[in-house]
């Protein structure tokens, strides 16, 4: 199978043209590093040709993580026998010629020396056009030897003249451009491209001076800082509020499907499963599923927006008092969403000392998986009240409070740990393309997040369902859930008992805590397995209202939100650390130290309320 | 504009275009490199377009593309007025 290999540089909008290409939804965002491993798929109507969609790099000659992942894969491809390799595609930010030019003369030099057809791709004509620019891809063409093609990513405009020309073949550039290339000098392709796009490239920087007026409200000291803590306060009033309604539906959905179900099946066995396991432990899950889909939407706009780097900036200041940098930021608001995305895009982060850190940091920020669990909470241990007039809702407040605990308790952490010898290399500065400012396309928005949202169900559904299972047989068995006190899993809960008396937890708390070391999410589907097995009454009810009526205490509650936003219990993402840290050790303390000092914070807060 | 003084980027305020003469000696060999590759030669001219208080990065317009760079690296990077404007 013939390969077309997509390079560019960071933000360039390959992930874009690879959907495009290919009919599939890679995920693209108006942020530098988004893409941090190569993805590939056949083309759209070729399928003996496959698109690879390497990570963006800003030269050959790699800094950062994400770089060395792109630079070194695309050597790797570069060493196949002449013709396996169909042409390669550097892509090209038009609005940014210069910048995309230097690592394209780099690319054009590798594909020159190693025998492989080679093509620029100019992307974004649909911002030069509105702004009546161009670029001269024509004379570029001559000047380079070798096919330059303008395109539209984003509208699809040009995108089939790449295959066409792939397809005709594409010759290689004959000529040096420069007899000193030979030596791979940075200074000379900089020289070059900077030439060259003077000459063939857009004029005026009007663009920039549209951003600039931008960036001086979002980034200036009083404008910047507000506008930066009111958007973190609407994106977690919104995870509550916005998601109440469509929570509301999606319980009432499963509360008529139980209802019309349960009825069907005869009494015994089975009835008891589909009701306690399926309703109960998996139903419970997926009443949270709105509150990802919301959450992933407004990040989905920060990204897109341009505004997520802005924000990078401003943190940057506050992150150095903790040993981090401003880039610790997207790959810690990425947590919030999922931690694994965050440890993949700490990639960006070229300081090895920061980056170590900011894996610290990561698996303490408030993921969605811990949403399910702190909604529970919330909606069983605080009123649905408001406060000043009814413009804040106390739940949504409650919401932010647990959020922002786990914020500072990550920023506490790697503050002890920035202060004695943790990571390895060198101390690299900060240094961050500001992409332009873009308004997201709604539709786009909406896949993202409805395609994260279905993700995590994917991800955590199956883990949930056999945890429920696996619950509901030990809780069944072996007297029929007459009494789950006398069941198997009594007798394990009992066992584990004593260990979480001194929270004020039961058992049946103990039996879902140790279960969601797997996922935190699990703790919802098990104890609404085991709220179900226990609860005699045929109708589905809402497991926040049997917590409540269990008679679990206020300070229960609070040493229950402690232990959740500190304990490291997800699975994904320590198989995650180990992958990106090359060993045990990282994830294995981050298991250990986080569960003890979750434990003892919680205890703290038990005795506290 | 010609009348003030710089020695580094990170000395730049809102506005002023300066032109970059070099670099630090003690500044990394690959960080130079790429601020190279960026824009941020010798010769260079380099226009601060954002210069937030209480030592936030400042924003540098060079070339085509602004970057954020934080007070250690623009320290780093030597430069006087740009006075051919």
């Amino acid at each position: 199978m013939k390969q077309l290999l997509l390079v560019g540089s960071p933000n360039s909008g390959k992930s874009m043209l690879f959907n495009r290409l290919t009919g599939m939804n890679q995920r693209v965002a108006n942020f530098p590093g988004i893409t941090v491993d190569t993805a590939m798929g056949p083309a759209v109507g070729r399928s003996d040709l496959l698109v690879v969609d390497f990570p963006g790099a800003y030269s050959l000659t790699p800094l950062s993580g994400e770089e060395h992942v792109a630079v070194d894969a695309f050597y790797k491809m570069l060493d196949v026998p002449v013709g396996q390799i169909e042409a390669v595609v550097c892509v090209v930010d038009a609005t940014r010629l210069e910048k995309g030019l230097v690592f394209a003369l780099q690319v054009r030099e590798a594909c020159r020396r190693t025998g492989h057809p080679v093509m620029i791709v100019t992307n974004m004509h649909d911002v030069l056009e509105r702004h009546h620019q161009s670029v001269d891809a024509r004379g570029l063409s001559q000047r380079l030897d070798m096919p330059v093609i303008p395109i539209s990513a984003k509208s699809g405009t040009g995108v089939d003249h790449i295959i066409q020309c792939s397809e005709l073949g594409v010759d290689l550039p004959k000529s040096d451009l420069r007899k000193d290339l030979i030596a791979f000098d940075s200074s000379v392709f900089r020289n070059l491209a900077e030439s060259l796009s003077n000459e063939f490239g857009p004029k005026g920087d009007y663009l920039l001076l549209v951003h600039n007026r931008a960036d001086h409200f979002f980034l200036s000291t009083l404008t910047g800082g507000l506008s930066f803590l009111l958007i973190m306060f609407l994106l977690f009033q919104a995870i509550f509020s916005w998601a109440a309604p469509l929570m509301e539906g999606v319980e009432s959905l499963i509360g008529l499907t139980a209802q019309s179900v349960l009825p069907l099946l005869p009494s015994g066995m089975l009835h008891d499963f589909v009701k306690d396991a399926l309703f109960g432990g998996l139903g419970a899950f997926l009443v949270f599923v709105p509150q990802i889909f919301i959450l992933t939407l407004i990040v989905g706009f920060m990204e897109d927006s341009g505004y997520l780097a802005r924000a990078a900036v401003i943190c940057h200041r506050p992150l150095r008092a903790f040993g981090l940098t401003g880039k610790s930021f997207v790959p810690m608001l990425s947590g919030v969403a999922c931690a694994i995305p965050g440890i993949y895009a700490a990639r960006t982060i070229e300081s090895a000392r920061r980056r170590w850190l900011t894996y610290f940091a990561i698996p303490l920020m408030p993921c969605s998986a811990r949403l399910p669990v702190y909604g529970l909470l919330i909606v069983a241990f605080i009123p649905n009240e408001s406060v000043l007039g009814g413009v804040l809702g106390l739940q949504g407040l409650a919401m932010l409070a647990i959020y922002l605990f786990g914020i500072f308790m990550a920023l506490l952490v790697v503050s002890i740990l920035s202060r004695v010898k943790v990571g390895k290399g060198s101390d690299l500065p900060f240094v961050l393309e500001m992409p332009p400012y873009r308004l997201p396309g709604a539709k786009t928005l909406a896949q993202l997040a409805w395609s994260r949202s279905g993700d995590f169900v994917k991800r955590a559904g199956p883990v949930i369902f056999w945890v429920s299972v696996v619950v509901w047989v030990l809780g069944y068995f072996p007297n029929q859930g007459t009494d789950l006190g006398e069941s198997w899993l009594g007798a394990i809960g009992k066992f584990i008992a004593p260990i979480f008396e001194p929270i004020g937890l039961d058992w049946k708390y103990g039996v879902a805590i140790i279960a969601s070391f797997l996922a935190r999410e699990v703790f919802v589907g098990t104890l609404g397995t085991l709220y179900g097995i226990e609860g005699a009454e045929e109708e589905f009810t809402s497991l926040a209202q049997q917590i409540q009526d269990s008679g679990i205490s206020f300070a229960s509650g609070m040493a229950l939100f402690v232990f959740f936003a500190i304990a490291a219990q997800c699975v994904s993402t320590l198989a995650t650390l180990r992958r990106e840290s090359g060993g045990w050790a990282l994830p294995m303390s981050l298991l250990v130290g986080y569960s003890v000092l979750a434990y003892s914070l919680a205890f703290v807060a038990f005795r506290m309320f | 504009m010609s009348q003030i003084k710089c020695a580094n980027l990170w000395q730049m305020k809102r506005g002023i275009q300066i032109v970059i003469d070099g670099f630090d000696p003690s500044l990394n060999a690959s960080v130079k490199s790429r601020l190279e590759e960026l824009g941020f030669h010798q010769g260079a001219r380099v226009l601060c377009t954002q210069a937030p208080r209480l030592g936030a990065p400042k924003l540098y317009k060079v070339g085509n593309a602004v970057y954020s760079l934080e007070k250690t690296i623009a320290e780093s990077v030597i430069a006087h007025p740009d006075t051919s404007e």
